[in-house]
């Protein structure tokens, strides 16, 4: 298909110098760790938005601080561009290569460094996944908080990476209101450590400003996180509605009513149709919008919390209400909305969206965002974190037709137009990546995005990390002097 | 996910079917993180996901097989993790099978490699051929570290340190017949290949049990290997012979006597009787019949599910239960063993991480010994950390992969359902036995 | 003193200064004037001229507001709506004995944190958006209005705790949170400071949402609640949320806490009055100008450093966020290299020196010194944002630093 967004051009000296490159990294890495050969790296030329694809000039699979750090150092001798990568589960592309570049990709570094519970943090290599963290700790009481629905497989350092939210973050926040500390590779090789297991920064909170930077600052090696001692009890409750109106309209009413659940997540038809099939939850299939609400705590105060809110979802004329009754009917909800992605692969190919809006927009924007993409001639299925706002619609085609891969394309851009200007942002958690760059004048002026691409500059001046992310291609002058 | 295949290609049914299965695909990446070479190599290209892009440049450019994607095609345990994973519904298991065969048909092995798979293909289905293989591999046990030095050659010392160093006794010969009428099914057992000669003791007690349930066992003449060691090096051709040999013999009891199930007591075996159908989709002749066969294949412990065995008291022996790759994955059987178990009167319990292979797959601890190891001392760990009394699995594969490491008897499910409901003790649990079985971790490190 | 009316106006004034190579002291309400180091400036430069809010919605939890807004009045604000700043922003005045008003642009661009910040994060966590001048005198918008938003490099945060050193604030844009209907705070007496750091381990360990944590010594105590507080030295814990809720959760923590001590219940309204108290360090709000550090390190390292510090020096300390906030004061001296020796032998933190006689300002790194490698990037960082070195020049580096 004809590529809407372009990449940089690659390097010709550095394609030129592609042996050399390989041979050097080889010195610089165990055999195991390094992947050149053409076959090899085809697998990794993209993420998990797989509508783009290059092929990297080289893999390395450091295990080390120390070789992230002679990588890097290379690299920046050289003007190698580098693309960090985790699990390469980023929606936005944030982890897919380019030709000229080396992909540093942080999968060996998978040992969980220390769990320390009279400070309730754990620290971690970058590639530890984000479940495996509350896996470690789970039966001792504690989790990580941050749940991105992927949490199976991505990784710490691609949530730091993103500053990933996920269902739970309506109560807990997201990554970096539970990031405490990092270690940290910069271009040229040099290791800093950022904040560790006490608050706030001593100066600048860099910490603040590595999370979320989408690899564009360094490379995050080690991390510290907070742990929170687990809720008594936690009960996903199922409140099925007649319109997606009334759902949006309820989701509001009850963050005005001061109510704060663990999560409040929206499903539309098509996505309870979808996440029912892989995950046999028992969605109710005969409503035409789904909320899955989280309460947690003692049973009193979740009984406390659910009356106001089956009271309000009253209101709005809720007409299936089911509260979950095990730990395993529980397990099965989380498991079909955490899956609702993938899922939607059954069906068809997809992109997902992911702006978020104020809550007294959500039933504008839902209503909205159903007329762009019909008038596409495409469908979409609603699947996401309606307490904070954040959507992903999911925007269904066939990829085998450019034509309408290149609509699906259109439509997206479109609905990210609308979260903006509805007061949101293009993206509430899986990161401005490729998908989004060229859409950032959106929602920045050129002053604002100048202001962040100098920051960006004072850590990579030669503009090698994740050069072709984030930033529109043009306009990137007064940074690059 | 995107593919790019010709119509011609496409004419091809099992590339129509790979690419059916590719288009599912949406790349999520989710399949990594269960699979256990992954988890034990960290490179995408030892994931599903990395795998299923090897694959799919390779078919869509029908090109050979080249060194790079076989090394990492061989390295897949076929434990069918993923296949539990995806959210997609991704039917790995095809699309691997098929890669299989290609590698087979289009990639010429170096030497030894070739060697050691013909040597495996060759003897494991054979009962007679195993036998006498495992005597001499008992002569040879002592060189296993002289050959574990040798790259190429490390296959031969994992295949040395895998043999049992004593003999499995013979089955008894005393079974019980069939008695009482009405009786409450007949049922076929797959007698199989390397678990006869491995462990006879399995299917013994597997007569007994269901004899004494009002069961009656028929023995199909002509019923052997059921194709899977074959099936999983790529040989097709072979394997499908298999599959049709055994096909004929239970048509022929089906339509002969009847059968209500055609029982298998060694899960990687069942996998792949319960893919009859699919495997021999293609073949008119045999289409149907292979269909059939699969429709009533059952796991011993699905068709003792359906004999409401009485609930028995507890009797204080807690049991770690190790969920095989071909039963969790391949046949989605889960909960029925323990079930069954904690019905018995055992007291059940689970191991951390048991999704996660124990490195076994059939001849994978031969082929791949060093992940093949070190996904054994994980298992092992976990399972150790159970303090369990004894290990039950419904797979000979794991069993004599995870009682190489372990102080920890191992046995079939079969076995203790069969001392619980009036058979004898098995004979790993006799109470010196425990001590007596501590065998250091095989050799097979290189 | 400079106080513009507009951001128009503030980016006029910067964009003279920077052409004239004028520095510019900023500041909101004056109210922390002796924190950090002192400035050497042209021009005092405040934002209490933008004053108002802007945008309120209450059902969002969301508020906008001109930076130089009293603090005072954003809460009024907010408590007519039962709502609040989760992040509980401190009141300097006590301690530094200044006056004026607190702004909301100051509590922001000085990170300023209260009790819940251990679990409820800190001024930081609460602000989803700003507008600045930088010091081209250009305006910039960074964040937005909505909890998650991942768009571009989080400059928010950058901006927060940067003490006016990085921009001028103009514009800020946070969330809020409903005031908890019920709160109360558990006392649990006599334990020695290492005691008390296991005890409030134990508690944030349990399903009990435990949202402040102090341990205040016998020196300080009576300075607490008009010296209500019971005998002896008072670990004292928090729980907020509905009343039904609030009492069962409470029953809980008092059973698991009666094994480290006799445990007493100080209800509502001393428990309001405790918080702020602790908030404030109303103990050194004593009127003097005594050196007042205070100190960040994992809250099992808090009474550690203390228990190290008097075998040396003639210290009095209390502690918050489970022990590892620590507020310092020494008898003399500062005894910065001491204080900041211990903090890294006990696994790192910082130390600010907040108040203290001039004289030992001019000599002590009021911020805890950065590593090489960070202090530069920090400094290439402030360039970006102000060239020309105009905006509070040296306040959070001392002597000669580049920031």
């Amino acid at each position: 298909m004809a590529e809407a967004i372009q990449f940089l051009v690659p390097r010709d000296n550095v394609l030129a110098r592609r042996l050399s490159i390989i041979s050097d990294l080889a010195d610089l890495l165990p055999p195991e760790c390094l992947v050149h050969e053409a076959r090899g790296l085809a697998p990794f030329e993209t993420d998990a938005f797989i509508a783009y694809r290059r092929v990297p000039l080289a893999v390395a699979l450091p295990r080390t601080t120390v070789q992230v750090a002679a990588v890097l150092k290379y690299c920046h001798r050289y003007d190698i561009p580098v693309v960090p990568r985790g699990a390469g589960t980023s929606l936005s592309g944030g982890a897919i290569p380019q030709e000229d570049a080396v992909v540093l990709c942080l999968s060996k570094m998978t040992r969980i460094i220390e769990i320390d519970y009279a400070n309730r943090t754990a620290t971690v290599q970058a590639g530890v996944t984000n479940l495996s963290i509350s896996d470690a700790v789970g039966t001792d009481g504690f989790f990580y908080a941050p749940d991105p629905s992927s949490q199976l497989a991505c990784t710490i350092g691609g949530n730091i990476g993103m500053n990933s939210g996920g269902a739970h973050c309506l109560k807990y926040g997201v990554t970096t209101n539970n990031l405490l500390g990092v270690k940290l590779v910069l271009i040229d090789g040099t290791v800093v450590e950022l904040g560790g297991k006490h608050l706030d920064a001593a100066g600048y909170d860099l910490l603040g400003l590595v999370c979320g930077s989408e690899g564009q600052l360094g490379v995050v090696t080690e991390a510290t996180v907070r742990l929170i001692a687990k809720p008594e009890g936690a009960r996903p409750v199922l409140f099925g509605f007649d319109t997606c109106d009334e759902a949006g309209a309820c989701v509001a009413d009850i963050i005005a009513a001061g109510i704060i659940p663990v999560a409040i997540e929206f499903m539309d038809k098509p996505a309870i149709e979808i996440c029912e099939a892989f995950a046999k939850a028992g969605y109710p299939l005969d409503v035409a919008a789904l909320l899955i609400v989280e309460v947690e705590g003692s049973e009193a105060e979740m009984d406390a919390m659910l009356a106001s809110i089956v009271e309000i979802a009253g209101r709005h004329g809720v007409r299936k209400v089911r509260e979950c009754q095990s730990a395993t009917e529980a397990a099965l909800i989380w498991k079909g909305r955490k899956s609702a992605f993938g899922a939607t692969g059954r069906i068809a190919d997809y992109i997902c969206m992911d702006g978020t809006v104020p809550l007294g927009k959500l039933s504008y924007v839902l209503g909205r965002t159903a007329q762009i993409v019909e008038g596409f001639g495409l469908r979409v299925a609603n699947v996401f974190h309606a307490g904070d706002g954040n959507m992903h619609p999911l925007i269904l085609f066939n990829a085998n037709d450019p034509v309408e891969a290149a609509k699906a394309e259109a439509a997206g851009n479109e609905i990210l137009k609308l979260c903006v200007e509805a007061g949101g942002c293009l993206t509430g958690e899986h990161g401005v990546g490729i998908e989004k760059r060229d859409l950032m004048r959106y929602q920045y002026s050129d002053i604002d995005l100048a202001q962040q691409m100098d920051v960006r500059g004072a850590f990579d001046e030669k503009w090698l990390l994740n050069p072709s992310k984030v930033f529109p291609l043009d306009g990137r002058i007064r940074a690059a002097c | 996910m995107q593919t790019s295949f010709t119509t011609e290609q496409l004419a091809d049914p099992n590339v129509a079917e790979s690419e059916k299965i590719l288009r599912r695909c949406v790349h999520c990446g989710f399949c990594t993180a269960t699979c256990p070479t992954y988890v034990t190599l960290g490179n995408e290209l030892d994931s599903p996901r990395g795998r299923i892009y090897l694959i799919k440049e390779m078919l869509e450019n029908g090109r050979p097989a080249d060194a790079e994607t076989v090394t990492h095609i061989d390295r897949c345990l076929s434990c069918l993790s993923c296949v539990t994973t995806c959210p997609s519904g991704v039917d790995y298991m095809h699309l691997v099978d098929h890669a299989r065969a290609h590698i087979e048909n289009t990639y010429r092995r170096p030497l030894a490699d070739r060697l050691i798979r013909s040597l495996l293909a060759a003897i494991l289905p054979y009962p007679a051929r195993f036998r006498a293989a495992l005597q001499l591999a008992r002569l040879g046990r002592p060189l296993a570290p002289v050959f574990a030095r040798v790259p190429a050659l490390a296959p031969i010392a994992a295949m040395l340190s895998l043999a049992p160093v004593r003999r499995a006794r013979t089955a008894a010969v005393t079974d019980p017949q069939p008695v009482s009428t009405p009786r409450r099914g007949r049922v076929a057992i797959l007698s199989g290949c390397a678990q006869s000669v491995l462990d006879p003791g399995i299917n013994a007690a597997t007569r007994r049990l269901l004899t004494r349930f009002d069961v009656e066992i028929v023995a199909p003449r002509g019923e052997g290997c059921c194709g899977a060691l074959v099936h999983h090096l790529g040989r097709e051709d072979e394997a499908l012979a298999f599959a049709r040999r055994n096909v004929d013999a239970w048509i022929g009891e089906i339509e002969g006597g009847g059968l209500d199930a055609i029982i298998i007591t060694a899960s990687g075996c069942g996998t792949t009787v319960k893919d009859y159908g699919h495997m021999l989709r293609l073949d008119p002749l045999y289409a149907d019949k292979a269909a059939r066969v699969s429709a009533l294949a059952r796991d011993i412990t699905e068709y003792l599910s359906t004999l409401d065995l009485p609930v028995l008291e507890s009797r204080r022996l807690s049991v770690a239960y190790h969920s095989a790759c071909s039963l969790q994955h391949g046949q989605r059987i889960t909960a029925l063993p323990k079930l069954l178990l904690k019905a018995a009167g055992f007291t059940v319990r689970d191991p951390a991480e048991g999704h996660l292979c124990c490195g076994s797959a059939g001849t994978y601890n031969i082929l791949q010994p060093e992940i093949s190891a070190q996904l054994k001392a994980r298992k092992v760990k976990n399972i150790d950390a159970t303090k369990a009394d004894v290990v039950a699995a419904g797979n000979i594969g794991c069993m004599t992969q995870i009682a190489t490491g372990t102080a920890i008897p191992v046995v079939h499910t079969v076995e203790l359902l069969d001392w619980a409901y009036g058979g004898p003790k098995p004979a790993k649990l006799a109470t010196s036995g425990r001590k007596d079985r501590a065998r250091p971790v095989a050799a097979a490190r290189v | 003193m400079l106080i513009p009316t507009s951001e128009t106006d503030a980016a006029y004034i910067i964009r003279n200064a920077a052409g004239q190579g004028k520095r510019l002291a900023i500041c909101g309400g004056n109210t922390r004037s002796g924190l950090g180091q002192v400035v050497e400036a042209a021009e005092v430069f405040s934002a209490r001229g933008l004053s108002g809010i802007v945008d309120y919605d209450p059902a969002e939890m969301v508020m906008t507001a001109k930076a130089g807004t009293p603090v005072a009045e954003i809460e009024a604000a907010l408590a007519r709506n039962r709502q609040m700043l989760a992040f509980e922003p401190m009141d300097h005045r006590g301690i530094m004995g200044t006056s004026g008003e607190p702004t909301i642009g100051g509590a922001f661009a000085a990170n300023v944190s209260g009790p819940r910040r251990f679990v409820a994060g800190a001024a930081r966590d609460s602000l989803l958006g700003i507008r600045f001048v930088n010091g081209r005198g250009e305006a910039v918008k960074a964040g937005g209005r909505v909890m998650k938003n991942v768009t571009g490099l989080d400059l928010v945060k950058l901006l927060a705790g940067s003490f006016g050193t990085l921009g001028f604030l103009t514009e800020v844009t946070f969330r809020v949170l409903p005031v908890p209907p019920a709160a109360d705070t558990l006392v649990v007496s006599g334990l020695d400071d290492e005691t008390a750091a296991k005890a409030m381990a134990t508690a944030m360990s349990l399903p009990v949402e435990v949202s402040g944590a102090a341990h205040l010594p016998f020196t300080v105590r009576h300075r607490f609640i008009g010296g209500r507080l019971p005998e002896g030295e008072a670990t004292v814990l928090r729980i907020e949320g509905l009343a039904a809720s609030v009492e069962a959760r409470a029953q809980k923590l008092a059973a698991v806490m009666e094994a480290f001590g006799p445990v007493t219940r100080l209800g509502a309204a001393d428990s309001a009055t405790l918080w702020r108290d602790i908030r404030d360090v109303a103990p050194y709000a004593d009127g003097t100008s005594r050196p007042l550090w205070r100190v960040s390190v994992a809250p099992s390292a808090g009474h550690q450093l203390v228990a190290a510090l008097r075998l040396e020096a003639g210290i009095d300390a209390f502690y918050d966020w489970q022990g590892g906030l620590v507020w310092m004061r020494m008898e003399a001296d500062a005894e910065a290299e001491l204080v900041r020796r211990y903090i890294r032998a006990l696994g790192g933190g910082h130390a600010t020196l907040v108040r203290a006689p001039d004289r030992i300002r001019a000599a002590t790194s009021a911020f805890e010194p950065q590593p090489d490698a960070v202090a530069a990037l920090s400094a290439r960082i402030r360039k970006t944002f102000d060239p020309a070195g105009i905006f509070s020049p040296g306040r959070m580096s001392g002597r000669g630093g580049a920031v």
